[in-house]
């Protein structure tokens, strides 16, 4: 195969020394390596983008799901049941049997790290996962 | 150097490039929540060794579980349960005397907005209840009786009460202090990036690895929403608001926080937050200027050194200290 040789003189030094001494085919190779590396990275952050809802009772997971995918999930803690629902990338509590009801009027919540917690019933709900975009804010103060 | 050998070093410093900062992102981190004081409590924390990470925090929340065995108005052995039955004077722990001493300078300083003996107030209304109801005026004003200056004096760690009656509640403040202890314990334990979270009331150690925190203040009629963010690093942040514990009789909202000086919940504001450098005063100083209202309560902020705040009234309007301007970013 005839590979078109660059002026490649084997001489100078730094970056321009390099590619000089780089032909085009070699080139092509750097430049197909640097385009498959930075599309796994797009692969591996949208595969990430799967935001998931995690229910834990007393610290132990009692639910794990994905965030995309509309649905009520029913968890019970010391007080009775309490019915959590799924809906539009967002998740929140629709039903409680706690006496406050707290944790329905803290709303919903869709971003990485968030959390909702229903103390009386001993839930902890939180969302987990690579967000399609950065949060504008790490942390809630309510 | 050959040419087939430069292009494969190339190649393996491009991948590896690549991948060590996209998994550098969830390097060193350790996020743990607990309940405690009857609250969430989360505590997240950077560094290079998790195994110390996860050790240290471990510590931060032993730690908070120990200031609720001593200041938690539902455990027997407590300070504040023996405080509230003691017919004379009676000694407490010196967390337990640090944390009266701020109340007490918060309640002379907001000339009784803030008030640590109103424990039978906070019992009678009950708003944590599942039905709970508008007290009667004679009982009100019967649970006010002895509220006000000199209701709760400290000498060290002696505590007198001028009415046996008088219950202590430390609920306003006891939070914030509990979070201060955790986030001691974590900057003792070598930790230089790290945040305490106890359901909103933040206490933040150092930024957030090269950047600054961004706290979202939660909007109080929108549920879901932020008024607010507030990039911040070292500091404690803690909102007050009527939006998450009340009831409603005939439109009238009936939230927690409750005027010692009348009896009834205050209603001058939506919600309020402190910045301050520590978490109990920003706790303790969230409830007072709540219950002074914009105009008094943004002069005790900019009176009070190093606090900065941001008052929403009952009309929606927001009103923030001097220090503030500039540093809060609107949606």
């Amino acid at each position: 195969m005839a590979v078109a040789q660059s002026s490649d003189t084997g001489k100078g030094s730094g970056f321009k020394g390099v590619m000089n001494r780089l032909t085009w085919l070699d080139r092509l190779l750097v430049l197909g390596v640097g385009l498959l590396v930075a599309g796994s990275f797009t692969l591996v952050k949208a595969g990430g983008a799967g935001q998931r809802v995690v229910v834990e009772r007393d610290g132990k997971v009692v639910f794990n799901g994905v965030l995309t995918e509309a649905r009520r999930v029913t968890v019970n803690g010391p007080l009775g049941p309490t019915v959590i629902a799924i809906k539009d990338g967002s998740v929140c509590v629709l039903s409680s049997p706690c006496p406050a009801k707290v944790c329905i009027r803290t709303g919903q919540i869709n971003r990485q790290g968030e959390l909702l917690a229903c103390v009386p019933n001993h839930l902890v709900i939180r969302v987990e996962g690579t967000p399609d975009v950065e949060n504008d804010y790490d942390l809630i103060s309510r | 150097m050959n040419r087939p050998i430069l292009v494969i070093v190339l190649m393996v410093l491009l991948i590896a490039g690549a991948w060590w900062r996209l998994s550098g992102q969830e390097e060193g981190q350790v996020r743990r929540s607990q309940i405690i004081m009857g609250t969430l409590v989360e505590i997240t924390a950077f560094g290079p060794d998790t195994g110390k990470l996860d050790e240290v925090v471990s510590r931060a929340f032993s730690e908070m579980s120990r200031i609720e065995d001593l200041m938690s108005p539902h455990i027997e052995t407590s300070d504040v349960t023996l405080l509230s039955k003691a017919v004379d004077q009676q000694k407490v722990s010196e967390e337990t005397a640090e944390v009266i001493r701020l109340g007490l300078e918060i309640a002379q300083r907001s000339e009784g907005a803030f008030d640590l003996s109103m424990g039978r107030l906070i019992d009678i209304w009950d708003i944590l209840n599942e039905n709970p109801q508008v007290p009667e005026e004679a009982r009100i004003r019967q649970a006010m009786d002895g509220l006000g200056p000199g209701g709760l004096s400290l000498e060290g760690r002696m505590v007198s009460k001028s009415n046996v009656d008088l219950q202590v509640d430390l609920g306003s403040i006891a939070k914030g202090y509990a979070v201060d202890r955790a986030w001691q314990l974590l900057k003792d334990g070598g930790v230089q990036n790290a945040s305490v979270n106890a359901g909103g009331d933040l206490r933040l150690l150092g930024d957030r690895k090269g950047r600054p925190w961004r706290i979202g203040l939660v909007h109080p009629r929108k549920a879901g929403e932020v008024l607010a963010v507030l990039p911040s690093a070292d500091e404690a942040v803690v909102t007050s608001g009527d939006y998450e514990r009340y009831f409603e009789v005939d439109g009238q909202r009936y939230h927690h926080l409750i005027d010692p000086r009348t009896g009834y919940p205050a209603n001058l504001c939506q919600a309020v937050t402190v910045v301050a450098p520590t978490a109990d005063l920003a706790d303790g100083l969230a409830t007072a200027v709540f219950i002074l209202g914009p105009e008094k309560g943004l002069k005790l902020m900019e009176e009070w050194d190093g606090v900065e705040g941001l008052i929403v009234d009952p009309d929606g309007k927001v009103l923030q200290t001097s220090g503030l301007n500039g540093r809060l970013e609107w949606p």
